[in-house]
């Protein structure tokens, strides 16, 4: 199956900084970003340690708030959000996948699915939503286990299922092979693909490993918290690889 | 948050992380309430106890005196239509006994030796259902018969101290209005307290008697015994409205105000106390609680990442406290329900402690206290325990909230 670029766009980030201040010493991690990233996107952004990944993932996440310039998502002006708004910004249309995986230890991996469901005020049929989602990814038999009777690559693919679960339209997942084995980043790269192409959930990752270069469809390399490169794999001319 | 969702589940499994630090937060708030609920047991028993024994050995729960009795505390004054007044007295239901009484400061003498006392002339046909010290006394001869008008009952040390014995006469020395009278009485009974103090002031006579001596007639007060005690002000109230104008309804704190605000003062120190405990325990439970949040610090940093407000992260904190405290509250009620039983049930005999005596002079003491127990153990011990472990994690569900998920994140 292939999936479909359409020309909605997700993502507008234009002329970003981020400035990090501790007492009187500043870190620029992004100087001058623009940036459009569209629905049904598969976007790797990579680069050396300290280049500003993950510091680009969490604003387009809406964790952070920019130093200057600005920024939408999904259409709505995050750098005039409210932390409240933010925090409704996350729930309600993005997903999240963490390198550590991030499961919430005390719960099994159906509650842990479930657990966002239910903050966004799902009541009816929640469960059930809940276990359709882990059979979709193959995960059933692994429902209710908690966290640690699993391995990580089951864990990975249980944080996946988190945050697939409420339907988003963009989920950023920051380096989520990087803990994984092998055959285990292979997995889990084939679901977010399979998700992608399937439901046009829109893929944003930040990392360094070349097996989730291979898989994206579009690849942007920061270095010092620039653009140095924007690479877009080729497409037919409906926009499908 | 409701019982059985998912983030309920996430509050109350949280607990389980570390077993034994949550048991040891319990066991803490337990045992901190646990102790505030056996002082209180003791406080209000105890208090309880020392109102009756006040009551009960002439102070009464109310006393109707003469309007200016509580400025001048003149022997000499006396009620305004007294029998009237005792009869009133005596159709109000919530009394349980009452008894006229007058007083009179005066010399007692035997042969070369004498003594200064405060004789209390009385009714002994009533007097004894408001006054433990003749009903619980040893008794040497007999009480006094109504009316008697030569006959007299003093103490044993005051006995002791003017060397005389039972059918000995004294010779009793009391101002009137005007002039110094004097009378020979008869010892008919000798009275033994156990408290030496109490027994040397001692010194009864028939109202009729000190009548017949002074001159002055009638009563000067009307001590009344309730049958429940939380009913003073009601009715002090009625007895206020049914009396002569110069007549004047006094509770026993106005009678006795030093012993009054000692008890308050006694009060007070024991709640400080317990409050002290309390304090102490909250703040136990806050840096348990600080611990726990701080070492969680990422897994909040996530909840929050998810879409999760400030308000939800607190209420998560709030949850995990609330289960800390019913844990807390339970083993205070086990704890404290079991040594305030065996206070109530048994008591602490004082003597022990202090064989010297008990108390002021003027009162018979039970040596044994007694504690209380009831249901009122329950609410307290849910209410302090919720109370402390809700308010002790204010402050770490505060920080919780306040994680910033980003940087959290950053330095995962």
């Amino acid at each position: 199956m292939a999936v479909t670029i359409r020309d909605e766009t997700l993502v507008h980030v234009k002329n970003v900084v981020k400035i990090y201040r501790s007492g009187e010493i500043e870190t620029t991690a992004l100087c001058g970003i623009d940036l459009e990233v569209k629905a049904g996107d598969f976007l790797a952004i990579v680069g050396p340690s300290g280049s500003g990944k993950t510091t680009l993932l969490n604003l387009i996440g809406a964790l952070d708030a920019v130093t200057e310039g600005s920024l939408e998502v999904l259409g709505q002006n995050v750098s005039s959000m409210s932390l409240r708004q933010r925090a409704d910004l996350r729930l309600h249309s993005l997903g999240f996948v963490f390198q550590a995986y991030n499961l919430f230890p005390v719960l099994t991996a159906q509650e842990n699915v479930e657990f966002v469901l239910e903050l966004q005020g799902v009541n009816k049929n929640r469960r059930k939503r809940a276990r359709e989602v882990l059979a979709q990814l193959g995960l059933e038999k692994y429902a209710d286990r908690r966290p640690t009777q699993m391995s990580g690559g089951q864990q990975q693919r249980v944080a996946v299922a988190r945050a697939v679960a409420s339907q988003p339209k963009l989920v950023l997942a920051d380096e989520p092979t990087a803990n994984l084995d092998g055959e285990n980043a292979g997995i889990l790269l084939d679901m977010m693909r399979e998700l992608n192409e399937r439901l046009g959930t829109t893929f944003i990752f930040s990392t360094h490993d070349p097996r989730v270069i291979d898989y994206a469809r579009r690849v942007i390399t920061l270095v010092d918290g620039k653009i140095a490169k924007d690479i877009v794999k080729e497409t037919d001319g409906d926009g499908q690889l | 948050m409701r019982f059985g969702t998912v983030l309920y589940k996430y509050a109350s499994r949280s607990l389980t992380r570390h077993v034994r630090r949550t048991l040891i937060s319990m066991v803490g708030v337990g045992v901190g309430c646990a102790m505030s609920l056996i002082a209180l047991s003791w406080m209000n028993g105890a208090f309880e106890m020392q109102v009756r024994a006040v009551a009960e050995s002439g102070s009464g729960h109310l006393m109707i005196v003469h309007r200016k009795w509580p400025d001048l505390r003149e022997n000499s004054l006396r009620l305004s239509d007294w029998e009237e007044s005792l009869e009133k007295v005596r159709q109000n239901p919530g009394v349980r006994a009452c008894s006229a009484r007058a007083r009179a400061n005066g010399l007692l003498a035997f042969g070369n030796r004498s003594s200064g006392v405060q004789i209390m002339a009385l009714q002994p046909e009533t007097e004894s259902e408001v006054n433990r010290v003749i009903s619980r006394s040893q008794l040497e001869g007999r009480y006094l018969y109504p009316e008697e008008l030569d006959s007299i009952v003093i103490g044993k040390s005051l006995a002791k101290r003017l060397s005389v014995e039972l059918d000995d006469d004294l010779f009793i020395t009391v101002p009137g209005l005007e002039d110094i009278h004097s009378a020979m009485l008869r010892i008919v009974g000798i009275l033994e307290t156990g408290s030496q103090d109490l027994d040397l002031s001692i010194c009864h006579v028939t109202l009729e008697a000190l009548e017949a001596i002074t001159e002055i007639p009638g009563a000067g007060e009307i001590v009344i015994l309730l049958k429940d005690y939380n009913a003073l002000d009601t009715v002090s109230n009625q007895l206020a409205e049914k009396m002569p104008e110069n007549n004047l309804v006094i509770t026993w704190k106005e009678v006795l105000p030093a012993l009054a605000s000692g008890m308050q003062g006694d009060k007070a120190i024991m709640r400080l106390l317990t409050t002290i405990v309390i304090v102490v325990v909250a703040l136990g439970i806050m840096s348990a609680q600080l611990t726990a949040v701080l070492e969680r610090r990422q897994e909040f940093a996530i909840l929050s990442a998810l879409g999760m407000k400030g308000g939800q992260i607190t209420l998560i904190v709030f949850v995990e406290s609330l289960l800390i405290g019913v844990g807390g509250a339970l083993v205070a009620l086990f704890v404290g329900g079991v040594v305030s039983w065996y206070l109530a049930t048994y008591g602490i005999n004082l003597l022990f402690f202090n064989p010297e005596g008990l108390g002021p002079s003027n009162i018979l003491l039970d040596p044994r206290i007694y504690g209380s127990f009831g249901s009122w153990l329950i609410t307290y011990a849910l209410v302090i325990s919720i109370t402390a472990t809700v308010v002790a994690s204010l402050y770490p569900a505060w920080k919780a909230a306040q994680i910033d998920p980003a940087d959290a994140l950053r330095t995962q």
